[in-house]
Order: C-alpha cells, then structure tokens, then sequence
C-alpha cells in the first residue's frame, strides 16, 4: 500500500484511531492491533508474500532466541549465527539477485544457467537486514529475550515495512513498552506527512517526466545533446531527493502519529560540503548500518589506511548492489566508494592545515558544489538502466550528443533554481519540526538535527490551515503512476 | 492554541475542501453527461486522460473514437449519436503517444457495451522519440493491464479519480464552464471560440501551419509498429470490431510528408499488419486511407476559411461524420 494513496489515507485514520481508542487497555492489545494492522498493510500489496514475511520473522526469532540462551549458558553459538546470517543472505540471494547472478554467468561463460524470473517481495531487502542486525546483536548480548509478538511488531512495524528507514530493534522494541501519544503528535504526526505528501506529488512526480523522457530516450540510443544530458542529470537529482525525503517524512509522520519515534533518516544531504558528510545525511539509517555490520566487522579503520579504504570501498560496493540486483547500483556504490576514499585521503593529507577565515565561507559554497556534483553524477550509473545509457547521458554531458528532448526554458531555469534555493537555503523538514520531536536523534553526533529558528512549526490555527491546505494540493496532485524510487528495493 | 485543537483544524479544513471538491465533481459530472451539448466537451483539450476513462465507464457507448488530437476534435457524439443511432464516445486526447493509443484501444475494447472502435494511425507514428512507449497517465483507471488482465482494484481508482482528483476539477470545470457559456439552443457549433473543433482554418492560419509543421514526418518506427501490432493482438479476442483509418491531413501537408519520406513506407506497413491480422483472427480490422487525395483532403478555403478544416491536420467534426460515412457507418446496422 502506497503511502501516496487513497487506500493507505484510510488505513492511516483507522490504524491511528484504533489505536487511541485502545490506549486506556492492555499494552498488549495494542501491540497485538498494531502487528495485525502492519500486516494487513503489508497483504494490501500481494496476500501470499506475506508468508515469506512471517516465516522469516520466525525463523530469525527462533535462531535470536536460541543465540541469545546459549550465551547466557556460555555455549558456543556461531553455528546459529552463521546459520541465521546464510539464511537471511540466502533469501535475499534468491529473490533478488539469482536472476542477476545466472544471467551475468550465462553472459560471461556461457554455460546456460536457467534464469529463474522470481517476482520480487516487496521489502525484502529492508527486513532482511533488520533482522541481520538483530542476530548480530543478539550474539553481542545486546538483545533483551524480546517477546515474539514484540520481534514481530519490530519487522513488520507498517511505518518502516516498505523502505525504511532500517530500524534497530533496541530503538523500536522498547518503545512498544511505552505506548502512549502525547497531545501533539497527532498534530505533529499529520504536519510532517502531510509536508512528505507534497514533496512527493507537488514536487517529485513533477521532475519525473522530464527526467523519465531523457534517460529513456538515452536508453533507446538517442544520442543526447547537452541540454538534455545536464536537465536530465538535475531533474533526476533532485527528483530523487525530494521523492526519498517525501517517504522519510510519511514513514516518520506515519509513527509520529502511533506515539513512536523512527531514526532520522535524511538531513538535507545536498547541504553536505563532502561526501562524508553526504553520508551522514542522505539514507542515514542505511549508511549507520552499513558501518556497524559491514565496514566495521571488515575492519573499519583499525588496520592501515589501504586496509581503511578497501574496507570503504567494500562496504559501498555492497551498499550499491543492496539497492537492486544491476550492475549499475554497484557501479554506483562503487563510485561512491572511490569519492569516500578520495575524501578521507584528502582529510588526511590536510590535516593541520588551516584556513583563512575570509576564505571560509567561499570554500565551504565550493565544497558544497563539487559535491553536489559529484554525487549528481553518480546518480547518472543509478538512474540508468544499463551502463550504455549511463555512457550516453555523460556522454552527453560533454556534448558528445545533438538530441533535443527537451528545451531549456524560461520555466525549466526558474524550476532549477528555485529547487536550488530549497534544498540549499531551506531549512528541512526535521529541522523545521525538530521543536516536536518527530525523529530519533542522528547516529552521527557531528551532524546532529537542530531545530529550526524563525521557520520552527507551531501548532496554530493559522498553520493548521495552512498545512491543510498543503494537504490538499498535495492530495489532489495524487497519481498511481509514479511510487516511490526506493519501493522498488 | 491548545494542542488538542490543531488536529482539528487541520482535518476540518482538509475535510472541507474534500468535500466541497467531491461535491463540485459530483454536480458538473452530472451537469455535463446531462447538456444536450453535453458530448462536445469531449472535442476539448484540458485534462482529458484522467477523465475520459471515467466517462467511457460512465456513458458505456457502443462506437469509440481513440487517437491523438486529430480524433479528439473530428468526432463530435452530438453530431454523431443521432446520424448513426447509437452512443459514441471520443476517446483522443492530445499528442497520444503510440503506447498510450494501445492502451487506450485496449480499455476500450475491454468494455462489454463497445461494439466498435475506430483509430486512427497517425498516433502510430514516430521513431523511437522518448515516451513513445510510456504512459504520461495514470494507468489504474483503465480496465486492463498492458498484460491485457483487469485492472486490480479499479473501480477504486476511477472513483478517486472521478470525485477527489485535480485531473477532474480541471476538466469538470473546463467542460462546465464551456457548456454554461452556450445560450439556450446554441450548440458547440455555434461558439467556436470555446470549442476550437469548430474553429475553421484560415488563409492566416494556413500559412502559420504550413510553417510550424514544416519539418513533420509521417513515419514508422519499431516502437510504433510494436504498438499498432499488440492493440491488434488485443482486438482479434474482443468481440468488437476495429476501424483503422489513415487520417485526412490536408494535401498541403500530405506533400511535405511524401518530401521527407516515410509515409509510403508506413502505409505499406499498416496494410502488412492488418492483412496479417484478418488472416489469421476471426475479429476482421478494416482500413481506409484518406490520407490521399479526395474530396476532404484537397478543398480549398472558401471565403477565406475552410469548412472542414481547423488547421492543417485536424478536421471538424462534420468532415468527421462524413469520414465515417464514408467507412460505412451510416446508421445502427452499419455499425
């Protein structure tokens, strides 16, 4: 169920209102409402995927459980935990990338390995890693002998179902335990979804034609001119920041809603003067994830700077296939590994170097650019289909091309840079409600979520308004057409 | 403010305007399909993909018209319904992509009161240009998938789209206005200068088309012809019939698209398609070419202005009751 729908509008009102009115009862029929709730809204999409839900949630149960009392007897317990970790991967492998794996085979070795065309579940690749997080704590000793109702509600929690953000289960599980809304979230809850809504359909599905009619063009072999590479490459950017922003802040908004608080999970990442710090801010729960069960395990920093940057590059090569079985989500992971290592390498080389500080102020606007930039381009391998199409639009770019999809107007420049403005100068949904708090605190501390000054939202008649009639635009702007970039992984 | 309050403000504002939204689609809905000069808004242009799939559930005809502009002003149901005795319904819209065409033939075809459905090709046209095979719409409104099976859970989607959509507050209001701009036994007619289908071609826009159109082709590519071949995969299980027909572009024009090429080799194509089809489905198609010199394509303007043309390629609606006479739809039996 979209959160861009009708349906899930209803849904919403039902879940919010069954839930309060079941406030004064038993916390666990609360919990019990909530976890059917999530999986009506999961069964909205396709009934019997929802098996493959439940049997993964008790399969890793069951292997958390038992890692969990075989520590506490001090038994060897690595068996489980590889156990449980192949089984994750295994589903995982199977759904999404066996398809990639036989074709590329057959491809390079031709050996005519059947293609299975398996149909892919829905949020496989979010509660899969969930749930890894959760068996990788549970052997750590930092799980708590959660309830199965509890785990249970933690997987299949709807606000984060589809596409996150990735939740930890020592965030949500003891919030479960404390469930009551405060007077102002439903305000703050419906504010903040209503300001996603909007980014999605006002925003969004507006930049997607153009950028959808530019890269299919590059991918029919249309050799693209220069306007059309450089509009492609912008509108895409930022489709893809105001279509992922819109899902945080309904997912969030979402939660607000039921009393519960999900991690933030996007900072204004286009405000970032490096790709480290692009990181801190663009899909924060993703990347917190990859650092604590990927690139640390592999070593993090601990072992030399080679070592450091392998392990960086690793994680983000893996980070990229994450995102879909193509080549081209590595490719990209892969660039963004190589902008990380560059990145890091260039803090060590300054290190001690020091600015002067009229120059601040200009470095910092040109930092910002070049990483704009650069991770605009990267969006180029991520968007496309296949790396012909990504060659053609960076061909493009430096006007290898002559087609004329679309023209560089008067509206098209007003558009670009008021989406400048916004993402640049604006300050952010979280910001904006940070007064309220509508989100769990950042992992990162050095890129923490302050609280807007003048553009602070308070709960007045004038906004409520205000923010209603945002609603409604946003509401009547409404299409089946375009789901979110990120349902798809 | 009590905190307790905004909730309230919010929703109620929020519901009101939902409300009064549903209501104004509910009544210029009824207003419109009830105008004796009710059909013509289907000549206008505005938001018609999202609510022309609403009103072919809606007024179930029997004879639907689907194409680009070209169908969407030729074909007027006021003028048709009665010379021909049944409902007909203009299902074009402006710069129908070849993808679109199919899929809005598909719908058709998938209605149970459609008897028989006519398009015209120039929608088929193109080479690989971007969006040729994508929708611009939303797909959920139509009765089928491009798979050819129902849409899931649609008559939730032509709900919402009927009374909670911006597409129909626009269109709803467009068509509303329009008709409540005609007098008392005026009809769409007599007030060109709200429904251009009936605007006629000038010297002065003569000249202006022949310039602005001076580049325009009438080819075939890959895409176009994947297209035109799975709406005919779709027509040979249907039970209504299919009417291809080449549309009547002013010979002016007809010259330039013979200049650049093209245009032969699209016909010849569509003829393959279609004999190919009549071999092998039980559901014939015909096909009239009237991109050819005849009576409509080689007028010339009387007075200064064309009685069958709006410009160059889009003819009016009385040139588009004469095209289907001249396809054999006279009357009940002829459809």
């Amino acid at each position: 169920m979209p959160f861009n729908s009708y349906p899930y509008f209803l849904f919403l009102a039902v879940a919010v209102l069954g839930f309060r009115l079941l406030e004064k009862g038993a916390p666990t029929g609360r919990r019990v409402f909530l976890l059917l709730a999530s999986y009506a809204f999961y069964a909205w999409w396709r009934a019997d995927f929802l098996a493959l839900l439940c049997g993964s949630t008790l399969v890793n149960f069951w292997i958390g459980s038992t890692i969990e009392q075989r520590r506490a007897r001090g038994q060897d317990r690595r068996a489980f935990l590889i156990a449980g970790l192949l089984f994750n991967l295994g589903l995982i492998a199977t759904f999404k990338y066996e398809t990639l794996f036989a074709s590329t085979a057959n491809d390079l070795l031709s050996i005519g390995l059947p293609v299975p065309d398996f149909f892919l579940p829905l949020a496989i690749s979010f509660f899969t890693f969930e749930q890894i997080s959760y068996l990788v704590d549970a052997d750590a000793g930092k799980t708590h002998n959660y309830s199965l109702l509890d785990y249970a509600l933690f997987v299949a929690y709807f606000p984060h179902l589809i596409a996150g953000p990735i939740v930890r289960h020592n965030d949500l599980i003891p919030q479960f335990h404390h469930l009551r809304s405060r007077n102002d979230d439903l305000a703050a809850g419906m504010t903040l979804f209503s300001i996603g809504l909007a980014k999605k359909s006002l925003i969004a599905d507006n930049l997607a034609p153009f950028a959808d009619a530019i890269f299919n063009a590059a991918g029919r072999g249309v050799a693209l001119g220069p306007t059309d590479s450089w509009l492609g490459t912008l509108f895409f950017a930022f489709q893809i920041y105001f279509d992922f922003s819109a899902y945080s802040d309904m997912a969030l908004g979402s939660s607000v809603m039921l009393g519960m608080r999900l991690p933030v999970n996007f900072h204004s990442p286009y405000k970032s003067a490096s790709i480290i710090e692009f990181w801190r801010r663009w899909h924060i729960s993703l990347s917190a994830f990859l650092r604590d069960y990927l690139y640390v395990p592999l070593g993090g920093n601990r072992r030399g700077a080679v070592r450091r940057y392998l392990n960086l590059f690793i994680t983000m090569l893996l980070g990229g296939l994450w995102h879909g079985a193509n080549w081209t989500f590595m490719l990209w992971g892969g660039l963004h590994g190589l902008y990380l290592t560059i990145n890091h390498a260039f803090r060590q080389a300054t290190k001690g170097m020091t600015v002067a500080p009229v120059l601040r102020a200009p470095l910092h606007a040109g930092a910002v650019a070049l990483t704009f930039a650069a991770t605009s381009l990267a969006w180029i391998v991520f968007r496309s289909p296949d790396l012909a199409t990504a060659r053609n639009v960076v061909g493009g770019l430096v006007g290898q091309g002559h087609s004329n999809v679309v023209s560089f107007s008067p509206l098209a420049a007003a558009t670009l840079l008021l989406l400048f403005v916004v993402v640049w100068l604006m300050p952010n949904s979280m910001e904006i409600m940070w007064r309220h708090n509508p989100a769990l605190p950042s992992p990162y501390p050095d890129q923490p979520v302050a609280a807007a000054k003048r553009q602070s939202w308070r709960p007045t008649p004038v906004n409520a308004a205000l923010y209603g009639a945002l609603c409604i635009l946003a509401v009547l702007a409404l299409s089946n057409l375009k789901p979110f970039i990120y349902f798809q992984f | 403010m009590e905190k307790t309050r905004y909730p309230v403000w919010f929703l109620g504002t929020v519901a009101l305007v939902i409300a009064a939204l549903a209501a104004f689609n509910a009544i210029a809905g009824a207003y419109i399909l009830g105008h004796p000069a009710g059909g013509s808004v289907q000549t206008l242009s505005g938001f018609e993909r999202a609510l022309k799939p609403v009103w072919l559930e809606q007024i179930a005809p029997e004879l639907v018209f689907v194409g680009s502009s070209r169908v969407r002003d030729g074909f007027d149901p006021v003028l048709i319904d009665p010379a021909l005795g049944i409902r007909s319904f203009n299902y074009g819209a402006s710069s129908m992509t070849p993808y679109e065409t199919r899929r809005f033939a598909q719908d058709a075809l998938a209605h149970n009161s459609v008897k028989h459905i006519v398009v015209s090709l120039d929608a088929f046209t193109g080479n690989g240009g971007p969006g040729e095979a994508l929708p611009s719409f939303d797909e959920t409104r139509l009765s089928v998938t491009p798979e050819g099976t129902p849409t899931p859970r649609r008559g939730l989607w032509l709900f919402t789209t009927r009374y909670l959509s911006g597409g129909a507050l626009g269109m709803n209001a467009l068509s509303a206005w329009s008709l409540a701009q005609l007098k008392t036994g005026q009809s769409a007619a007599d007030r060109p200068d709200i429904f251009p289908a009936y605007s006629r071609m000038t010297e002065a826009v003569l000249k202006r088309d022949l310039n602005y159109r001076r580049a325009r082709t009438m080819t075939m590519g890959d895409g176009p012809a994947r297209e035109l071949s799975a709406m005919l995969t779709a027509a040979c299980r249907a039970k209504a019939r299919v009417t291809l027909f080449f549309p009547p572009d002013n010979m002016a024009i007809i010259a330039r698209y013979r200049q650049s090429g093209g245009l032969d080799a699209f016909k010849q194509t569509v003829r393959t398609m279609v004999a190919r089809h009549n071999t092998s489905c039980p559901n014939k198609a015909g096909l009239f070419d009237f991109m050819a010199p005849n009576e409509l394509t080689r007028e010339s303007l009387r007075d200064g202005s064309s009685p069958n043309y709006v410009d160059l390629v889009h003819f009016r609606p009385p040139a588009g009751l004469w095209l289907l006479g001249q396809m054999g739809l006279t009357g009940p039996k002829g459809t």
